[in-house]
């Protein structure tokens, strides 16, 4: 509590709200959440730092003038009235001023944000007209996980026989759509977007915005469901996309529970067996990727990609699939698929110079990936480390999903499950007595600990699996 | 990690030696900042300053903590740290809330002279307190190149021709063990005897050049070694762990960029990178010959008990290629970093190496207190009856 007061007067704790508030996508709600959560405001930069944008300096400027008027105005009051009254009425004044600013930064991201809509209005606008006219075949990825993967094995898939491009990194909203279309040369066949989903209505929007011809669903599961507060507002969510495309191609992972319980039946189902009449056989996977034969009728594929476990497969099906229908020869496809490999942090592949096999899992956060991913650990052969904060934004399934992990990982029996301390890995803990766990458990109080700690657990052989990562607003 | 009882290990490191600076990153990676990892310890570090002084801080247990450039003068303005022997080892350190520590096990972080000689195993003894590695004999006779040649030939283990001489020696009579040493094949190599990591270690092909590289050796030590160097030469080391059960680690090779493996190849170079032993100038496991690799094991597994190391060594070797010979050069009873890139190779984690080395230490602690140090006689008695005299 005193940290708390204490650290709301350091020099620091200007920059530390505006960090907070752009650490959360200056979204207000999860502003105020992170700050009454908060201990110390010097200490909230842990993972990342600040990014000094045109609108963080803004705020940090205006928010230093606003933080010494208040000051200015306690100390004047107290001599102004240089009374008991005077003093105490100043001293309150310099008391609330940091309380103050947490809502002074608030307003004034209001003022900002209500300058920017309009600006932001014209952008999308202009980008719509852009696309309309665009010869492209674009194709619209939803889900609540596995976007990003679905994206990129398309994006290099494809361009084995069209030009294709896409928008990069995590760039999934109308803004940096809008400003990926900006970008456009027109010359190309094929467009991949992502569709983030944040609220109701996101989908339908994006998808105005764009107009894709294809829709692929990778999913829907509890990731966000803090905000969704239900899963079947998140599947009605995602499945903005389908109802928009109506008669046009709609693939939907009928590996995923949900999304396979409220697809059409006119949708393209598919899974690691294969898609309508694609059939997958012959499935295998280690270290070194995932092979597989895909048949129909008399057609025979004989698909290798650098990408890890069982649960790829549906993906690089539906990215042959379509693919074949694109024109694409059975020998693009094949090079296509053999040059996918793990995206940045997502199941991706690393030795260390002491031979340590280092599976980073860290941008993968929901639980039909932990689950994947578990399964594919409990294939391999070596002493096997599960390193995890947990997954966020489960709202009211937080225990059930945790629990649900803790048994998984006791049933793939994992010789050691590396917990970091916060609200949800007791549970996961749980689970793992709940199933007679009888590897070790470690603990840190921190990701940063663990991380550190590892080069000193581990030897030549061990494979060390680190699942998910919580930035500063969840940690 | 979290676990119940946690035992206080004191890790001693610095000391009056050439090897001070290499002593501080072995006693930090891996030893301390494994064994604050492992979460079952509380660790004690013990900093012996260049002139001697015992010193102990909680900041001490970080390495940045040594890279001050005043470090010597900030360490001075500190308070002296006291020992107690009190059927243990307590330390006291002293200061307006002065705060006594008893020590379960000592985890000696120290090369070269004071250190690894024996001297601080000694003390330990007196102290009767479990410590880590090899105890006083071991310790002091592999400190001395020289004596380390003859005690494992006396068992027939194959030593490369050689001839040692003392400062005195080479002083009184400097042309006759000239002469001596021209009986030995060239190129020779010229060697301070009881320094490790390689300092002032010359490789010489002629006379000149051997009067200079002698003097160099003796300006560091007051006995060298001359021996023969090896043809078609393969150097390779050999880290080994254990009491009675010996556990061996991969045979390492060196892959030297200058004409032999250094002290800035082996600790600075690679430092940055491998955390103190440069493992990238390394070949592990070495590749060579399978039977070679039998002979270079079983022959380490020879020195080692010749010697009487317990806890941990490491074992070098000289194998000329074309003759298919080994010969044994030298042991070192605290491999610089514990040799733990070496280790990680067959499967032991740093936790595990360290918790393993303190649970040998208590082993061979407990195993000595079933010996009898106790002799009842009557010699007292009769003590000044007349029946003794000098």
């Amino acid at each position: 509590m005193i940290t708390n007061v204490i650290s709301r007067y350091h020099p620091r704790y200007i920059r530390s709200l505006v960090y907070m508030l752009q650490a959360s996508e200056y979204k207000i709600s999860d502003y105020f959440a992170w700050i009454r959560r908060t201990k110390d405001f010097r200490l909230v930069e842990k993972r990342k730092k600040l990014t000094y944008s045109s609108k963080a300096l803004f705020l940090i400027g205006v928010g230093w003038v606003l933080w010494l008027t208040i000051i200015a105005a306690g100390v004047g009051v107290s001599i102004s009235i240089s009374s008991m009254y005077g003093y105490l009425l100043g001293a309150t004044i310099i008391l609330v001023a940091p309380f103050l600013l947490v809502y002074g930064i608030a307003a004034l991201l209001f003022g900002v944000q209500l300058f920017q809509k309009p600006v932001e209005f014209i952008i999308i606008n202009r980008a719509k007209k852009m696309l309309s006219s665009h010869k492209a075949l674009k194709i619209a990825v939803a889900g609540s996980f596995g976007k990003t993967s679905m994206r990129e094995i398309l994006k290099t898939v494809l361009s084995e026989g069209k030009k294709v491009s896409a928008p990069p990194y995590n760039h999934n909203t109308l803004l940096g759509i809008s400003a990926f279309i900006r970008m456009l040369k027109g010359d190309e066949e094929v467009l991949v977007f992502e569709f983030g989903e944040y609220y109701q209505g996101d989908i339908q929007t994006l998808c105005e915005l764009v107009d894709p011809d294809i829709g692929i669903i990778t999913g829907v599961n509890e990731a966000h469901l803090q905000k969704f507060k239900t899963l079947e507002h998140t599947a009605r969510t995602i499945f903005e996309l389908a109802d928009f495309l109506r008669e046009k191609y709609v693939y939907v992972n009928g590996e995923s529970e949900f999304a396979r319980k409220n697809a059409y039946s006119e949708h393209c189902i598919y899974t690691r067996n294969g898609i309508g009449k694609w059939k997958v056989e012959n499935a295998h996977t280690d270290l070194s990727g995932t092979s597989f034969t895909l048949t129909k009728g008399d057609e025979k594929l004989l698909l290798k990609s650098s990408l890890l476990g069982f649960h790829q497969i549906g993906p690089l099906v539906v990215a042959t699939v379509i693919a074949k229908n694109a024109g694409l020869s059975a020998e693009q496809i094949q090079i296509g698929i053999a040059k996918t490999k793990p995206f940045n942090h997502r199941l991706e592949l690393k030795t260390d110079s002491a031979g340590v096999i280092m599976l980073d899992d860290s941008y993968n956060g929901n639980p039909d990936g932990v689950r994947a991913v578990v399964a594919f650990l409990s294939s391999l052969n070596g002493r096997r480390f599960y390193v995890t904060p947990g997954l966020v934004e489960m709202g009211a399934q937080t225990e059930v999903v945790h629990r649900e992990i803790g048994r998984k990982l006791a049933e793939a029996g994992i010789e050691k499950v590396v917990l970091i301390k916060n609200s949800v890995t007791a549970y996961i803990e749980e689970g793992l007595k709940d199933n007679q766990y009888h590897g070790e458990i470690i603990w840190f109080d921190d990701a940063l600990s663990a991380l550190k700690a590892l080069p000193h657990m581990t030897a030549k052989g061990d494979i060390v699996l680190l699942q998910n990562d919580w930035s500063d607003q969840y940690a | 990690m979290h676990s119940n009882k946690k035992k206080t290990i004191a890790v001693i490191f610095g000391g009056r030696s050439a090897e001070h600076d290499v002593s501080i990153i072995t006693a930090h990676i891996p030893i301390i900042q494994s064994l604050l990892v492992a979460g079952r310890f509380d660790v004690v570090p013990i900093y012996i300053a260049k002139d001697g002084s015992w010193y102990s801080d909680d900041a001490m247990k970080d390495i940045q903590c040594f890279k001050q450039v005043d470090l010597e003068e900030r360490v001075r303005r500190g308070k002296k740290l006291h020992l107690v022997f009190d059927n243990g080892l307590k330390v006291i350190r002293p200061g307006f809330s002065s705060k006594t520590i008893s020590i379960d096990v000592v985890f000696p972080s120290m090369h070269g002279t004071f250190g690894e000689d024996g001297s601080l195993m000694g003390l330990l003894r007196m102290a009767n307190v479990p410590f880590v590695g090899c105890d006083l004999f071991a310790s002091a006779v592999a400190m001395d190149k020289t004596l380390t040649k003859q005690v494992i030939a006396a068992e027939g283990i194959p030593v490369v021709p050689y001839v040692w001489f003392t400062k005195h020696e080479w002083e009184r009579s400097k042309s006759e063990w000239i002469q001596k040493i021209k009986k030995l094949h060239r190129p020779l190599f010229v060697k301070p005897v009881h320094l490790g990591s390689s300092i002032a270690i010359t490789k010489v092909k002629d006379e000149t050049a051997l009067e200079h590289a002698v003097e160099v050796a003796l300006h560091y030590d007051d006995k060298v070694l001359v021996e023969e160097s090896v043809e078609n030469l393969i150097e390779v080391t050999l880290p080994i762990m254990g009491n009675e059960e010996l556990r061996l680690a991969a045979i390492e090779r060196p892959l030297n960029k200058t004409e032999f493996f250094d002290f800035n190849e082996k600790y600075v170079s690679g430092g940055k990178k491998t955390g103190g032993v440069n493992n990238a100038y390394s070949e592990i496991p070495a590749n060579i010959d399978p039977g070679l690799a039998r002979e270079v094991k079983d022959l380490g597994e020879k020195v080692y008990r010749t010697l009487g190391c317990s806890g941990i060594a490491r074992i070098d070797f000289l194998i000329d290629s074309a003759k298919r010979k080994v010969f044994v050069n030298e042991v070192n009873t605290l491999p610089g970093s514990l040799y733990h890139h070496n280790w990680k190779t067959v499967g032991v984690s740093n936790i595990e190496l360290v918790s393993t080395l303190i649970e040998l230490a208590e082993e061979r602690f407990e195993s000595a207190k079933k010996l009898s140090r106790i002799f009842n006689s009557d010699i007292l008695s009769k003590a000044g009856g007349g029946k003794f005299s000098n």
